[in-house]
């Protein structure tokens, strides 16, 4: 036998035990629930969204995108054609065997930038453990393919085919063994993951961020232990490479928020198993107090004697920005609302502050308890048409929470100032007008945002209108993403948008000089405008036509970060080291921007709650009001 | 962020009335009438508070509806014939379309007005007892004075209707005609007019049911009265609660708008117009106590100078509508400025009671500290920025100095500012010493505030030499350097020392104090009492019929209060004529001003005020080498047009405030704003 069948010997052996190692792991994936997978189009679909989704994602990192390619694509590619030099005429073929080398010193040269990446230093975000010996294992395995193929083609040099075996061996062995826990597991479950995943939209795309809604009649709501996730769920915690991405972009964990969106995913899958996260070698979740960290499929998950303490489950944001980094399309958002989901409606334990709000929403449709007909308070002595039962408006403006607040106000009779100076033919609920329902949805009560979305609906359905007009974002994902599951399907349009239409059609008259000489400004992206909408342009493309010299952060558009407002967070509370908007407005500081553009009551409240010497915070309406009003 | 701001901006419905938040300006009489009409600078006034936000504006304090209740003494509005209603009608539009409401305040005053002006009619009461404030006699109205009246009122209000006008309130305060007949002390008579409080209330009763017969349920018609009299045979709090409760309750009155006191005599009429040296809204408990008996809405005005005063009075309950009256004058802006989150910029009112006290003595209605309100056809409230930016430098860091620097800052220029003293406000530091003249330091405070965030360099501690002016390439030097108290020409005139003295601490007497005063202000009367607070015993000598005698309406009778309480020794109509020593002692020599008798005083300091004198060698050092020589072309100013610009390199040279005469804060204000907000 020569090396090089020995090496292909190898190659099939490793694949086999790999497959046994994955399927024994792929077993305990069947606690799940049951989820209905479209694989034919799953299969078909995966080059593409393998290719073109998930790359997209992982070359944001240049050099971690140089480094996959050159090392996945040289394992597999490299691991094949050994695996066919079996094939007799293939097994004494010179060419194809420095074929095979050529690829293995690709592979080659990939291991070395795994190594580098993590030698001498290993960024903080890498997760340690067995990842600190995946370097080796890639090397070795191919260096000794390499020589074994060299051996072949240029040989026979049996002695250096026989060393390149060994070493080989012992590398494909190495990476096989990591199938069912290590960092090699990814390779497969990653690849089922794009295959089985659970939001398909996204690969097509769509935005698609809406929660799925629950049915409130099954006997257990919400997520509770790990057979309560779907089983495809399961699946994507086991396809988490613990690139720690997730964490850099989350705005909790740099809060020092014990949240920490790596760890959640590690130990939602060290749960399954089941086990503790003893193996986890990554960051942990910042002053977070103890727990047990044991966890099995039909065990807890929340709870001080489970796997993850609830202040992790609250401190999220649902702002999707580790959703939006994870190259393995990871939906950690999801899961954490799940779990949400059981602590509020079947432990009734949500945070104590956000008893308040939730028990205000239940009984005055308002998370302050305010009467629904102050909504309109902030207009008072402007001409702001109310929709009669029988009346008929082209934009129906919904106002939101942010109507309620003195800040908010300015902005709101900013909008409705600019909707009356261009003739459009608005209205607004009134007191008709209900909570969307937002706050409780990402508290967990869902049994509270359905039965709003469906009051809402309702009102919507007794009144004719062409489009829903808001400045909240919030508000704008719930009617245009979420309602639809309730039957409620509208056309909604973000303030931006809208004024940018206006604008571009020559209905509002801009002055010619810009409103501060000299000011510049930074656009803040809310989460739910631009990651959850995608609408990161218009807002953009409205401060340029204001003639104010637009910088950006470093983190905008899709990749924004938090103001730290969303999910109910400022509710929850949950204590950190820092605050979220004090960290976002150090970033729009550093611009050197006398402004910060934002587009959102939550953030406009998070970001001017900074203390200190910072920009002004202004909302595009209320910049595009003064353009208009010097033009006057 | 003011606690509770939120409460103010919630709006009020009364009626078919829909008020767009709860900060209101009360009916008052700024002087500004003309001919008995609200004419264009009335109605600019109060369209500049629409313009910046206030729910309700309530104009015409007084508003005659009867002939023998005459409009001239205050330049008053009379309502009592058609010829107002046009008026009215384009009064009403212009506040209208700014989102503000428009009320005026409809009334017959009764005894408290005169009878030598206009129509030359005795003034009537239900009684013939004088008052000591307006000093007439008047006749007892007989049944048919009672019934023309009434049908008076009637009249009135739907001239108001058709004008447009939201509503109107009638006035049963200060001692008006309403409350004349509800007041025991006024009201003697033994008709169905007099006796029973249900027989004093009857004539109100009649006015309001003959005012709702003329326009109807809907119209809002609401009510001003005291919430106690606070005089010892006034009506009490009980009186009022009673009559507030039986109005109400009749469906008559749609709000109340509640204050304390009375004003029959000048301390009355001081603690009614409470002024800095009271506390903020120190009547607030009266509404309070009416609120809860009555299910109308309650209104209060009485030194709410702070918008955490007025949201913490609504979210309190103690009233539905708040009256910032004063601070409107003081700031027009004031509810603009809370909803743009500006309410830092909020000039406050510091209750110098300068625009009421103008208006006591025939003047028209003028903010000490904002020279812009009451002349919105001239003056701007909002400084629009300049073409050409130009770099000025203001010499002096007082009030002109410093309303230089804010108006120019604010027209876009570059502006430096010099001051030696390291605290900004010059004179007003000073007499802001003076007990409870404090207040007084709240006008530097903003206006310096002010200049800074419009980005001027101020440079305090800093004193400006000619090299340090001409090193800033200047194109205009404002020369604001104020003045330095004047110790006059009498014999022996050195040694005296000034009220400057005193307060600055340069000088603490001790023992017997003779201070004289030829002022007549505040200067000297609040050095009086600093120094018999401290233990002197001091005597105030004044060549006036009396002392403080040019201090206005509002403010005097305090002064009066406090110096008596003090055992001050007031001196009036004596003339100083020679100071001289005597051992370690000064002899007064005085002179009767009538008499032309002379006594002698032996104290131990003699302190004088005889006013200031221009500081002005900077500007004469400066003035050959500037392109005006130093000149405000007055015929420019007076049109409001910019200043000529000569030809030629160099700058021009202005001096404003006391730096050209000693006069007062006002003056040096004005004297800056009218010149920086064209140049």
């Amino acid at each position: 036998m020569s090396a090089t069948v020995a090496l292909a010997l190898v190659v099939w052996l490793s694949l086999i035990a790999a497959a046994i190692l994955i399927l024994n792991r792929a077993r305990l994936w069947t606690v799940g629930q049951p989820v209905p997978v479209d694989w034919a189009s799953g299969f078909k679909a995966l080059p593409r969204r393998y290719l073109v989704d998930v790359h997209h994602i992982v070359a944001r990192d240049r050099q971690a995108s140089r480094m996959h390619m050159l090392v996945a694509g040289g394992l597999v590619a490299g691991s094949a054609l050994a695996a066919l030099g079996i094939v007799p005429p293939l097994g004494h073929a010179r060419f194809y065997w420095a074929l095979v080398a050529l690829i293995f010193a690709i592979m080659l040269a990939g291991g070395f930038l795994v190594g580098r990446r993590r030698y001498p230093v290993k960024p903080p975000r890498l997760s340690g453990g067995t990842f600190q010996r995946l370097p080796f294992l890639l090397t070795g395995y191919a260096l000794g393919a390499f020589l074994v193929a060299l051996s072949a083609a240029i040989g026979p040099l049996p002695a250096l085919g026989w060393a390149g075996l060994v070493l080989a061996a012992v590398g494909g062995f190495g990476l096989a063994l990591q199938l069912g826990q290590g960092p090699m597991r990814h390779a497969v479950t990653g690849a089922l993951h794009l295959v089985a995943h659970p939001r398909p939209g996204r690969f097509e795309g769509k935005r698609e961020t809406a929660l799925a809604p629950l049915n409130l009649n099954e006997p257990k709501l919400g997520i509770e232990t790990p057979a309560d996730f779907g089983w495809n769920r399961l699946l994507s915690f086991d396809a988490c490479i613990q690139c720690g991405r997730c964490e850099v972009a989350c705005p909790a964990f740099a809060a020092g928020q014990p949240l920490n969106p790596k760890k959640l995913i590690q130990d939602l899958a060290a749960a399954l198993a089941p086990g503790n996260d003893a193996a986890y070698a990554g960051r942990g979740y910042p002053n977070a107090p103890d727990v047990a960290g044991v966890g099995s499929p039909h065990g807890a998950i929340i709870g001080a004697d489970a796997m993850i303490h609830p202040d992790t489950l609250w401190s999220c944001t649902t702002c999707r920005a580790c959703v939006e980094e994870c190259p393995m399309t990871i939906e950690h958002v999801d899961a954490i609302m799940g779990l949400r989901r059981f602590q509020t409606l079947e432990r009734g334990a949500v945070p104590e502050k956000a008893e308040l709000p939730l028990s205000d929403l239940r009984g005055a449709d308002e998370p302050g308890g305010r009467a629904l007909a102050r909504r309109t308070d902030f207009a008072a002595g402007m001409d702001l048409p109310v929709l009669s039962e029988d009346g008929e408006t082209d934009v129906l403006l919904w106002l939101g929470e942010g109507a309620y607040d003195l800040r908010v106000g300015r902005t709101l009779r900013a909008l409705v100032k600019l909707l009356t100076l261009a003739g459009v033919d608005f209205a607004v609920l009134g007191a008709k007008e209900r909570d969307t329902g937002d706050l409780a949805r990402r508290l967990g009560d869902e049994a509270t945002f359905q039965r709003l979305a469906r009051d809402n609906i309702a009102t919507l359905g007794r009144h004719r209108f062409r489009r829903i007009l808001t400045a909240d974002p919030h508000v704008l994902h719930a009617l245009r993403n979420e309602y639809p599951a309730f039957g409620g399907s509208y056309e909604v349009i973000h303030h931006t948008a809208f004024l940018d239409e206006l604008v571009a059609a020559g209905r509002l008259k801009l002055a010619a000089a810009p409103i501060a000489a000299g000011a510049s400004v930074t656009y803040h992206d809310p989460c739910y405008l631009g990651r959850y909408n995608g609408e990161t342009e218009a807002p953009r493309r409205l401060l340029d036509r204001l003639g104010l010299a637009r910088v950006e952060m470093e983190r905008h558009g899709r990749r924004s970060m938090c103001c730290g407002g969303g999910g109910g967070a400022p509710v929850s509370d949950i204590p950190g080291e820092r605050r979220i908007p004090d960290i976002r407005m150090a970033q729009a500081r550093a611009t050197g921007a006398k402004i910060v553009a934002v587009a959102c009551p939550t953030c406009t409240g998070m970001l001017e709650g900074v203390t200190g010497e910072r920009p002004e915070v202004l909302d595009v309406a209320e910049l595009l009001l003064r353009a208009v009003e010097g033009a006057a | 962020m003011i606690a509770n701001a939120e409460a103010l901006l919630k709006p009020l419905t009364i009626k078919g009335l829909t008020i767009r938040n709860r900060v209101m300006s009360t009916s008052h009489a700024p002087g500004y009438g003309k001919d008995g009409k609200p004419q264009e600078r009335y109605q600019l006034y109060h369209e500049e508070k629409a313009k910046g936000g206030i729910g309700l504006t309530m104009f015409g304090g007084s508003s005659s509806v009867a002939l023998d209740s005459p409009a001239a003494p205050w330049n008053q509005i009379s309502v009592a014939d058609d010829s107002v209603v046009p008026f009215f009608r384009e009064f009403s539009d212009r506040i209208h379309r700014h989102g503000a409401k428009l009320m005026i305040q409809l009334t017959h005053m009764g005894r408290r007005t005169k009878w030598d002006t206009e129509n030359w009619f005795p003034t009537v009461a239900p009684s013939p007892r004088r008052e000591p404030a307006s000093r007439t006699i008047p006749k007892e109205a007989e049944d048919e004075d009672i019934a023309r009246i009434v049908a008076g009122f009637a009249q009135a209000v739907r001239r108001c209707k058709e004008g447009g006008l939201d509503g109107c309130e009638i006035s049963g305060a200060h001692g008006h005609l309403l409350d004349q007949f509800w007041s025991p002390s006024v009201n003697a008579r033994t008709d169905r007019y007099g006796g029973s409080l249900e027989n004093r209330m009857r004539f109100g009763i009649e006015v309001l049911e003959a005012m709702r017969a003329e326009v109807g349920d809907d119209y809002v018609i609401g009510m001003r009265m005291s919430g106690d009299e606070l005089i010892a045979d006034g009506l009490t709090q009980e009186d009022q609660i009673a009559i507030a409760v039986e109005y109400s309750r009749r469906g008559l009155v749609d709000f109340i708008n509640v204050l304390g006191g009375h004003a029959r005599d000048h301390i009355a009429h001081a603690i009614s117009l409470p002024n800095m040296a009271f506390p903020v809204a120190p009547f607030l408990y009266l509404p309070s106590a009416i609120k809860r008996e009555v299910d109308v809405p309650v209104f209060h005005a009485q030194r709410v100078t702070d918008l955490a005063t007025a949201a913490r009075a609504v979210t309190e309950g103690h009233v539905d509508m708040i009256a910032m009256t004063r601070a409107h004058i003081a700031d027009p802006h004031l509810v603009r400025k809370l909803q743009e989150g500006r309410a830092d910029d909020i000039r406050q009112c510091i209750g110098a009671g300068y625009c009421i006290d103008r208006i006591y003595v025939g003047g028209d209605a003028l903010c000490i500290q904002n020279a812009a309100t009451g002349r919105e056809a001239t003056m701007p409230h909002v400084i629009a920025r300049a073409e050409k930016p130009r770099k000025v430098v203001v010499v002096g860091g007082g009030p002109g100095g410093l309303e230089a620097a804010r108006v120019a800052a604010a027209r876009g220029h570059s502006v430096v500012l010099f001051e030696k003293e390291r605290l900004a406000g010059g004179q007003i530091n000073i007499a802001a010493k003076a007990t409870w003249r404090e207040a007084l330091s709240g006008i530097p405070r903003w206006l310096h505030a002010q200049a800074a965030k419009n980005g001027a360099d101020l440079r305090l501690g800093t004193e400006a030499t000619e090299g340090a002016i001409m090193a800033e390439a200047p194109d205009v030097v404002i020369v604001a350097t104020g003045g330095l108290p004047s110790l006059g020409h009498a014999k022996g005139a050195e040694h005296a020392i000034s009220t400057w003295d005193v307060l600055t601490g340069t000088v603490e007497p001790t023992g017997s104090v003779l201070l004289f005063d030829e002022m007549g202000q505040h200067n000297a009367a609040s050095t009086a009492e600093t120094l018999a607070k401290r233990g002197c015993l001091v005597e105030i000598v004044t060549h006036d019929r009396m002392v403080g005698e040019e201090i206005g309406t509002t403010n005097q009778p305090i002064h009066l209060r406090e110096l008596y309480k003090l055992g001050v020794v007031m001196t009036p109509n004596m003339d100083l004529i020679e100071i001289y020593p005597e051992g370690n002692r000064l002899i007064v020599a005085l002179r009767n001003t009538y008499t032309d008798a002379e006594e002698e005083r032996v104290v131990d300091r003699v302190i004088v005020e005889r006013g200031t004198l221009p500081v002005d060698a900077l500007y004469t050092s400066l003035k050959a080498r500037s392109v005006n020589g130093g000149q405000v072309d007055q015929d420019a100013i007076v049109a409001g047009r910019p200043q000529p610009w000569p030809d030629g390199d160099g700058f021009a040279l202005y001096r404003v405030g006391d730096a050209l005469a000693g006069r007062n804060i006002h003056a040096a204000l004005y004297d800056s704003l009218r010149l920086c907000k064209d140049l």
